[in-house]
């Protein structure tokens, strides 16, 4: 059976993480995914990201205890599940922190810090817990939904990277030190650099690393990075993946379809769909998801600039212009035969079906589409039969044309 | 040569035979429940009786047939068995007891473009069950009830219960049997007219809820304005599909 045998160090690394969390006398921020970290991080806090405890309660199939208790307090159901899963499972005082990393809560913070970049969300979700922690909570609100990225988005951008410097020197009592700052960009840019490489092993075919696997190893490109950390592991998983490149060894032995994956993993749901993929030979090489950790843009040169830009320039703060042409190009490297779009009915924002883009990229490209309907967390909005189907009817439209 | 197509569905199995000429030697319907099943036994002696070259399973169940030569998705067996009979572009709409599809099929049987409902039983067969049975209605009765009525009133809940309780207000308000059975219909039609498909082609309605609700052909001609046809044992053509595919798969080996 093929297995990435770095799997071993991310375990650890991770496990790492967490006890620091738990056993250091830093301060602690709380960041979006795609938040400041290298900004906080040059303060010297320790930062933990909600999103990820999100994404584990959704893995351990948590969610669907803690998703109910969040309803009961006015967080309905249907808004998105991290969220609904993450304030739950505060008010149930519960956390599968304790079984994996011997934590019993997520870190109290002394800082909440947001980036709507992603969705509007967070603010809610984050001005939640600033409430339960009596904690200060800033945030940065981009422009959303850009064609391009003009000076002025930037501009504005970067001042507001600038506005978090008083509060971040309070709280962590440490002066702003640019030199910090461009260190910790600097780590961070070589490491999603590396990131980025990894995933592109799976422009070869055999591909060695699935989506469902990158899923799991994007875990310090999102927690460390701006970290030495973060930095050598990508090290170590890319001259793995490059080593089987060379070896033709792929996760599937034989590939009988490439597929793209848009929209949130199933968290819930990953070793299902991974199998019942493999079970056909089809070869789940590329997503947006594990794409939204390449930030090509940073620049230690011009640190708040270049962050501005980075921030601002993914892929879920663009148009569906902008979002149709990275998607041909995705298609066009990977070469890609086929493309689902999860369709996360607690995430509009992370979904791409709802404005006609499944037709518009099969017209344009020729390759098969394919919506189906279910969640980051919520296992209620997924159905394995329908999916099924819907999935094995998509493979034969590929395998017959 | 024989070939056998095995559509396992939700409610019921339907197998059938077909020589190397397309024509039908033997066809069988009955429950799919697991409990008692004597789909093996069937199957086994099937297959000895009629020497079978090659087979196809399909439906919902279609990973329980362990001796299936191959195994295939609905949609692919519909448009498979359709375009046996109709050899051109065309959509199709399969009204199974527990969901829609509705698939637009090329000349060569290739599935184009397809949807199906992901979550709720809306406009299925188990719709019209749950429905008339709340307005006591005779399933069986209801096509012949429908066609006297003039009344173009529908149901207008997406959600099976509430559709339920919407009848109930219909039937205080002494709506007749006929006009309750068309309400049903057109609002099912309406469901499947809001799937996005391509009205433009002749329209092919299968799957067992066309062979016990044939007034659905009348009411999806009105509503898309375009012939609708309903082949032969409507409930048999996904069988008949998986036994085509059966057959080209085996010829073309
Ligand atoms: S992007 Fe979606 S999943 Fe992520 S926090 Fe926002 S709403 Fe939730």
């Amino acid at each position: 059976m093929y297995e990435i045998n770095a799997s071993k160090e991310l375990k650890h690394i991770m496990k790492n993480y967490f006890s620091d969390l738990k056993n250091n006398s830093k301060p602690v921020a709380w960041c979006t995914s795609v938040g400041p970290a290298e900004l906080l991080r040059s303060f010297g806090f320790e930062v933990y990201f909600p999103e990820n405890h999100g994404a584990l309660l959704g893995a351990t199939r948590k969610a669907m205890d803690t998703i109910p208790l969040a309803s009961k307090i006015g967080y309905p159901s249907d808004i998105c599940s991290y969220l609904t899963a993450d304030i739950g499972s505060h008010i149930q005082k519960s956390t599968p922190l304790l079984k994996h990393y011997g934590l019993e809560s997520p870190p109290r913070p002394d800082l909440i810090v947001y980036n709507t970049n992603q969705c509007r969300e967070v603010q809610d979700w984050f001005s939640y817990f600033g409430n339960q922690f009596n904690c200060p909570v800033s945030g940065i609100v981009p422009p959303r939904h850009l064609d391009v990225v003009k000076q002025a988005d930037i501009d504005n951008v970067s001042s507001q990277f600038k506005a978090l410097i008083p509060e971040c020197e309070r709280i962590s009592k440490n002066k702003f030190d640019i030199d910090k700052f461009r260190h910790s960009l600097r780590l961070s840019k070589e490491a999603t650099f590396l990131w980025k490489k990894v995933l592109e092993t799976s422009k070869n075919s055999p591909a060695p690393i699935s989506f469902f696997d990158a899923t799991i190893h994007m875990g310090p490109i999102v927690v460390l990075r701006g970290t030495e950390t973060a930095l050598d592991y990508y090290k170590i998983l890319l001259s793995e993946l490059e080593k089987n490149v060379v070896s033709k060894t792929g996760f599937l032995k034989k590939e009988s379809s490439r597929i793209y994956w848009e929209g949130m993993p199933i968290w819930g749901r990953l070793r299902f769909l991974s199998e019942l993929f493999a079970q056909h030979n089809s070869a789940v090489v590329a997503s947006t998801y594990c794409n939204s950790w390449i930030f090509d843009d940073f620049d230690e040169r011009n640190p708040f600039e270049s962050s501005a830009l980075a921030y601002t320039t993914i892929f879920i703060n663009r148009s569906e212009k902008a979002k149709l042409i990275t998607l041909k190009n995705l298609i066009k490297d990977f070469r890609i035969d086929g493309v689902i779009f999860h369709e996360a009915k607690t995430c509009f924002n992370n979904s791409n079906s709802r404005f006609g883009m499944p037709g518009k990229l099969k017209d344009e490209t020729g390759v098969e589409t394919l919506i189906i309907e279910g969640d980051l967390c919520d296992l209620r909005f997924f159905s394995e039969e329908q999916s099924t189907i819907k999935i094995e009817t998509l493979l034969e439209q590929i395998s017959s044309s | 040569m024989h070939f056998l197509g095995v559509d396992i569905g939700s409610l019921y199995t339907k197998l059938l035979i077909i020589d190397y000429d397309f024509k039908v030697l033997y066809s069988d319907i009955f429950k799919t429940l697991a409990r008692n099943n004597k789909r093996d036994d069937i199957l086994s002696k099937l297959i000895k009786e009629y020497i079978i070259d090659y087979s196809c399973s399909t439906g919902y169940g279609r990973k329980l047939m362990k001796s299936a030569d191959i195994v295939k998705t609905e949609l692919y067996c519909a448009s498979a068995g359709v375009t046996q009979l109709a050899p051109f572009e065309k959509t199709i709409i399969d009204i199974g007891g527990e969901d829609i599809k509705l698939l637009k099929s090329a000349a060569n049987a290739k599935v184009i473009d397809f949807y199906m409902n992901s979550k709720c039983a809306a406009g299925t067969g188990a719709f019209i069950t749950e429905v008339a049975e709340r307005a006591e209605l005779d399933v069986a009765d209801m096509s012949r009830l429908a066609a006297n009525s003039k009344s173009i009133k529908e149901l207008n809940s997406f959600c099976t219960v509430f559709a339920k309780t919407e009848i109930m207000k219909w039937i205080f308000d002494d709506t007749s049997d006929e006009d309750l059975a068309k309400g049903i219909y057109i609002s099912i039609a309406n469901r499947i007219q809001k799937i996005p498909a391509d009205n433009s082609l002749p329209v092919f309605l299968i799957g067992g809820v066309a062979h016990y609700h044939p007034y659905l052909k009348d009411i999806l001609e009105e509503k898309f304005n375009i012939k609708v046809t309903i082949p032969e044992n409507p409930q048999l053509i996904n069988a008949f599909g998986a036994a085509c595919i059966a057959r080209n798969s085996f010829v073309n080996k």
